[in-house]
């Protein structure tokens, strides 16, 4: 058995800092959802494929399954819990996505709505629907209905606001 | 599946690193992970020791210097596809190095750690071959550069020693008035490749002068297929890339469960027609 220790990990999560002591196998989504009880992110493939995972690590998306928690002491991480306002109102992405029926079975929603706001904050204007497609070309919806998904990052963008 | 118990090290110099390398018997370096951890999530490897060589100082840099193109190991592939000095020099790393993953998993995935895993749809490997680049590993106890050609050994094999670490790759400086072209083709947009084709011209008083082309799953490794003897001297027309396309007819590729060697075989002369094609017209552009 494992004679591993446990190791600290000091992170800021939505602008909270958190220290926890764990495992170094433990997945980054895995510390989010079990330590910090943070079940926004969701998980699905687990090895990188699917980017339902996908958070924000110093601005930038990642896959959380593909990164060790223990990876990240003193980084700057934002999941999907960041997009409302503290009283649970939408914000602009999030009530686009419900206009627009982007949600559907709401699994990979997670992870497509953290990759639109990175697309968005570098593109407020929306781009254009290839732009788009590409930038979310790396979440995979098993509903498969894109074209909601696209044209609720269109209409975020349309209303002034990405995220 | 998570993946089995390790040992974490993150060392912040490249000495603590290579030390560790030499002590630990099991050990994997872990850059951006997004080979290896897959690979320790389904079990398929199971090392007792990771060195995280993501704090290590000193290996994420990019120089441009007349032409040539030092990257350190430890660059984000996104940062090497959308550093416009680079793409100024080498376009093929910016065209090719966009078909590696995804933007979200090239935030993460190294340059260096790319080459060293050595996947056989490795863009960045077919790139340094084409480009003929060299390798900079280094150990406790010596540093060495190899060039790519002698690099890559097979799928996931590499000249690299357990002990040693690849710390840059360096792209000398393209000949003025070349020009570059790549194609991939895949079961799904932005998947591994199932075949791919860069390729180089350059033009020199209106004809080819110089010419290189490297397929990736072709064969087990980058291959090069000299297309010099066949095109320098002469205009890069259909005819004269036909004259290329009969010589791949004894291409052997790998057959595996995504494709057959013959499919592959197709998709390398379409591939091939398409880079010869673009490498040409740019090529034509620079001398312009």
């Amino acid at each position: 058995m494992s004679t591993i220790e446990n190791q600290l990990v000091t992170v800021t999560v939505n602008g909270r800092t958190y220290e926890r002591a764990v495992e170094p196998r433990k997945a980054l989504s895995d510390f989010l959802r079990e330590d910090l009880e943070l079940t926004g992110t969701h998980v699905a493939c687990e090895h990188g494929f699917c980017g339902v995972c996908n958070i924000l690590l110093d601005g930038q998306t990642v896959r959380s399954c593909l990164l060790f928690a223990v990876q990240v002491d003193g980084a700057s991480i934002e999941t999907v819990e960041s997009l409302a306002a503290p009283d649970g109102t939408l914000n602009a992405l999030q009530q686009a996505f419900n206009d627009n029926a982007g949600l559907q079975c709401g699994y990979c929603t997670p992870g497509m709505l953290m990759t639109a706001k990175e697309y968005l904050d570098a593109n407020p204007d929306g781009g254009t629907d290839d732009q788009i497609r590409e930038a979310i070309s790396g979440v995979l919806c098993r509903c498969t209905g894109y074209q909601q998904i696209v044209e609720s990052i269109r209409a975020a963008a349309s209303a002034g606001k990405g995220a | 599946m998570k993946p089995a118990p390790f040992t974490y090290h993150a060392p912040t110099t490249i000495e603590q690193a290579l030390g560790l390398l030499a002590s630990e018997p099991d050990a994997r370096v872990l850059a951006g992970g997004q080979s290896l951890v897959p690979r320790m999530r389904l079990r398929v490897e199971k090392p007792a020791t990771i060195i995280d060589i993501n704090r290590v100082v000193g290996l994420d840099g990019i120089s441009v210097d007349a032409g040539a193109v030092t990257v350190g190991a430890l660059v984000r592939q996104q940062t090497l596809v959308t550093h416009d000095g680079v793409a100024a020099v080498h376009p093929l790393l910016r065209e090719a190095g966009s078909y590696a993953g995804f933007h979200t998993t090239r935030h993460r995935g190294t340059v260096g750690g790319s080459i060293a895993f050595a996947a056989p749809w490795a863009e960045l490997a077919a790139t340094t071959t084409l480009l003929g680049a060299t390798i900079t590993v280094r150990s406790t106890k010596a540093q060495r550069t190899l060039a790519a050609k002698d690099f890559f050994l097979g799928p996931n094999q590499t000249a690299l020693a357990a002990d040693e670490l690849v710390t840059e790759v360096q792209f000398p400086p393209a000949p003025a008035g070349t020009g570059f072209g790549f194609h991939e083709a895949s079961p799904r947009y932005r998947d591994y490749a199932t075949a791919a084709a860069a390729a180089s011209i350059t033009i020199a008083d209106g004809v080819c002068s110089s010419a290189a082309l490297v397929l990736l799953r072709a064969a087990p490794t980058p291959l090069s297929i000299d297309v010099a003897s066949m095109l320098v001297g002469r205009v890069v027309d259909d005819a004269a890339i036909e004259d290329v396309v009969q010589s791949l007819a004894g291409l052997d590729p790998p057959t595996d469960i995504e494709a057959s060697g013959a499919h592959r075989r197709r998709l390398a002369v379409t591939l091939t027609r398409r880079a010869l094609a673009d490498a040409w017209v740019n090529a034509q552009e620079a001398v312009a």
